[in-house]
Order: C-alpha cells, then structure tokens, then sequence
C-alpha cells in the first residue's frame, strides 16, 4: 500500500528512517531496509543527513522500490538551486518515488563539508509550492512541461519550538503549500503532544508523530541541552537511569513502544514516525512491544 | 558601511617582495571607522615598511576612496610622490583598491585590507553585518530585519527547525532571525504580513557585475 493510501485509510502508519552511509557498501543498509519491510508502512531516506556528505536519497530510495518497499524521499535546500531540486524531482518521479518530504536542511556548518557554500536559493514552504507546481504539469516559472509528477508531498514540524508560534505560522504556510502529511520532530512529552494535536487537527493534514529511540540517559541529557525543539521530561530521564548501563536500550525500547501505543490508542494523531539513529534493527521489536506486529 | 580587516602584514610583504617604494592610499570613510584607512593606520603602515626597508614615497587621505574621479583629483597634488613610486598600496576596501588600479594603469597596486560586509557600526569598532546587496529589498515584508542577511540560510518564510530559544543552530552567539522578525513584528502589530509566503527571491536582481547609471535615465527624460 502507498503511504497516501495508509494515511488516507485511516489506518495508523508508521513510518521509520534509513540513512544512507557514506561510501557504496551498502551491505548494512540494506539489511536494515529488509529487516523492516512489510512491517513499516513508508521508509524515509535522509538527504545527507545533519549536512555530512553520502550517498544520495534518490538512489536509495530506487534501491528501495526495487525491494518492494515505499520510500519516502528526503529532499533539502542546501545543496541544490531550484534548478537542480526541480531536476531531481522530475527525475526521482521517472524512478518510480511517490513521495517527498520537502525540508531545508542543516547548515553545512553542522556537517563535515563546512566550507561548503550553502545553497537555500529555495526553502521548505516554497519547495512545497514547487512540487504542487510539478504535480500540475508546470515548473515554477509557470511554463508547461511535458508530462507532470505525482507526489505526495510531506513537510516537518518541531511541536516544541521555543517560540511556539512562528513555529506554527510556518506551519499553516505549509500546509497553504501542499503539504499533505508532516512528520514531527521528536516528542516525548504525550500531553503536550496532544495540544498541539488539537491545533493541527483544524488543518486536513496527516500528522505523523516523530519519536527518537533513547538509548541512554546521556543521550536524553544530551539531547535536552544541543538539539533544538526537543524536550525529554526528566522521569523519562530518570527511567533510564534506573534500568541501567546494560538495559538503558530496552528501557529506551520501552518507551518508545508505551508512546506509541498511548499515540494509536488515544487516537491522538495518525501515526508515527520512528527515527531508531543507528539502531534501525530494533524498529520491529519496537512496533511489537506498540502491538503493532 | 563598508567593514574591512586589516591583512596579515606578513602576506602583505611576500606581495611586495620585488618592489621597493611605495604610495600608500587610505580613505576617510568607512575604512576610518574601521580602523584600517584613518591617518593613524597610513601612519603605522609608513613606520612597519621603514622598518622592512622600505620606502614610503607619500602618502594621501582621500575623501572617499572608492569616488574614482575625486581621488584622482587629489592625488594630483602628490603626483612626483606617486611617480616615484614602484607601486601602491591601498587600505581601503576592494573598491577604494580599484580606484587606485584605475587611476594607476601602469604601476601594481595591492591591496592592506580584506573587504568583509556591508554592515553598522553598533559600539565603536563593532560591526555586523545589515545587508546583502541582494538587489531585491525585502525589509518592507520582515519587520525591518533582513532575513536574507541576517539568518545563516537565508530564509524568507519563517524560523527552521534549528531555532532553539531565540538562538540559531549555526552557532549560539547568533540569534535566530526570524524569532527576532517575529519578536519585532509582533511588537509593530505588523504579524498579518509574517502569514504572507515569500516568493522565491529574483537573484538575477544581484546578478554580477552589477552595474548602474542614474545620469543616463536622467538624460533620457528630456
């Protein structure tokens, strides 16, 4: 099933993530990507992901059509002028990819390219509107193309941006963008979640709860103090202090599966997005302990 | 203004290895302000060449150095200065330079001064950076905040993902534009603008070499 068909099921979709690695042995990979399918709904592929240099997500996300899997292709400003990202777009759509969740992406600053001069000719919301453009047989400037996409595009959210409400106006320009679907960054905190829910709920988008495995408190600490938009609350903290060096990932596991089962349960939104970070095996032990296996 | 460093002298003197005496060229505008043009660094950069042996032939203080016509005109009166000369050192910005290169067709000119950004003076000799030049002004649309300038990616539709309490994920010491257009905007009652989407910008509005004449739009009305 495509994800639009999942989402617009009504069915509760879980997505995952896959990095590509830098360098071709993509022995690890696709191991990981095997070992997920037919139990996640969509596989995000990362488009050099936190700006450090690798393989790119359309092949990937090619390798994984041809495994049968649904990828959800990551696409970024920073290293593409509107000429390239409409030219990938076009060409990821001849590939067979359906969907794109359409981002800014990291500063190269955060990546190991630093001198890299950053592109962002174009930026998430109006990539949005390039997209709609593309599924309407034109390029942004408006000429008519021979033959348009069909994408179902995505965008990202961060629940707990601080400020709040720029957070949300850039929202609501992307869902006026296209935005069919937005996957969030990472929450932990399920009753904050929800009010933010009950703000999204008055936009006719699917809303994909992003959660990322805690695999020890110092990650959680971590996290806390450098990644912006993200709040682990201190009991979850402390949960995992409690379990242990040797259990900190089962407890992390744990946590992971009780939120998603409380997000499906409670109905809050449609559906999750898993980010594992580097333990992508773990993902269907996760959707077991959720019940969703 | 126009922000400029000074350049490392030891650079400065592998350019000027072949050469022995020089006429050195600051300006009274931005490049004072700076600290790198005024009297006091024509001066300094007089007594570090004496002191690598060389010559220094004169020097002058323009007005504005990057006028073209006008430095010209005051360099007559040092003109046996400037002929005597081997080449001529500018500490101005990268167009006060050219003014020189222009002025002298036949003697090398190198520059003193790295050109860095057009920008405020915000304390003394403190600058940051207000503007791009991108040729397109958006300030009527962010609050008066350049965006384009002032946020690392240049965004023209709202804060990213990596805003974090006001700062930006590129680095602490810089806050996060759009929370300041935001901020600002909220404050000016201006928020109903914040909503409207920015169209991708027209670069070919910055597109180089960049090049305008008032005076013939002028002639043409006649």
């Amino acid at each position: 099933m495509s994800l639009k068909s999942a989402l617009e099921s009504g069915k509760f979709t879980v997505t995952a993530e896959v990095g590509p690695p830098k360098g071709t042995d993509i022995a690890k990979i696709l191991h990981e990507a095997e070992e997920l399918k037919g139990k996640v709904d969509a596989l995000n592929v990362t488009d050099n992901q936190s700006a450090v240099m690798r393989i790119s997500s359309m092949s990937f996300c090619k390798l994984l059509l041809d495994m049968g899997q649904e990828p959800i292709l990551q696409m970024t400003c920073r290293d593409r002028n509107r000429i390239g990202l409409q030219s990938d777009l076009l060409g990821a759509s001849i590939l067979g990819i359906k969907n794109v969740l359409c981002m800014t992406g990291d500063h190269p600053n955060a990546g190991d390219h630093k001198e890299a001069k950053p592109v962002y000719d174009i930026e998430s919301v109006q990539l949005l509107n390039i997209v709609r453009a593309l599924n309407d047989g034109k390029d942004m400037m408006g000429n008519e193309m021979k033959g348009g996409t069909d994408y179902y595009q995505g965008a990202v959210v961060t629940p707990e941006a601080v400020p709040l409400e720029p957070q949300l106006m850039k929202f609501e320009k992307k869902v006026n963008a296209g935005a069919n679907f937005f996957q969030t960054q990472a929450i932990y905190d399920i009753e904050k979640f929800k009010e933010f829910m009950q703000y999204a709920r008055k936009f006719p988008v699917k809303i994909l709860a992003g959660l990322v495995l805690l695999k020890s408190s110092g990650m959680a600490n971590f996290m806390n103090k450098f990644v912006p938009g993200i709040t682990v609350p201190q009991e979850l903290i402390d949960e995992l202090k409690e379990a242990g060096k040797e259990k900190a990932l089962d407890a992390g596991i744990d946590i992971m599966a009780r939120h998603i089962k409380q997000l499906k349960d409670e109905k809050i939104c449609d559906g999750v997005h898993i980010m594992a970070i580097g333990a992508e095996d773990k993902v269907p032990l996760i959707m077991e302990r959720a019940g969703l296996l | 203004m126009i922000i400029t460093k000074k350049r490392d002298f030891k650079d400065l003197l592998e350019n000027l290895k072949n050469y022995k005496s020089f006429f050195l060229i600051g300006c009274s505008e931005c490049a004072t302000l700076c600290g790198t043009g005024g009297e006091p660094e024509l001066a300094a950069m007089k007594e570090a060449l004496e002191a690598e042996g060389k010559t220094v032939t004169g020097t002058l203080h323009p007005k504005t150095g990057c006028q073209t016509l006008g430095t010209k005109i005051e360099l007559k009166k040092d003109k046996e200065a400037c002929n005597a000369a081997d080449a001529i050192i500018v500490l101005s910005c990268g167009a006060g330079t050219q003014s020189a290169v222009e002025i002298f067709p036949d003697k090398p000119v190198f520059p003193a001064n790295d050109s860095l950004f057009l920008g405020n003076m915000t304390r003394f000799q403190m600058f940051d950076e207000r503007c791009s030049l991108c040729g397109e002004c958006v300030l009527d649309k962010t609050g008066g905040i350049c965006p384009v300038t002032a946020c690392p990616k240049g965004l023209l539709n709202g804060p990213c993902g990596g805003t974090d309490n006001g700062k930006c994920e590129v680095s602490p010491d810089i806050e996060c534009a759009w929370v300041r257009i935001y901020e600002r905007m909220k404050k000016t009652d201006q928020l109903e603008d914040f909503r409207k989407v920015l169209e991708p910008k027209d670069w070919s509005a910055s597109r180089k070499p960049a090049r305008l004449n008032t005076r013939e739009k002028k002639e043409e009305k006649k």
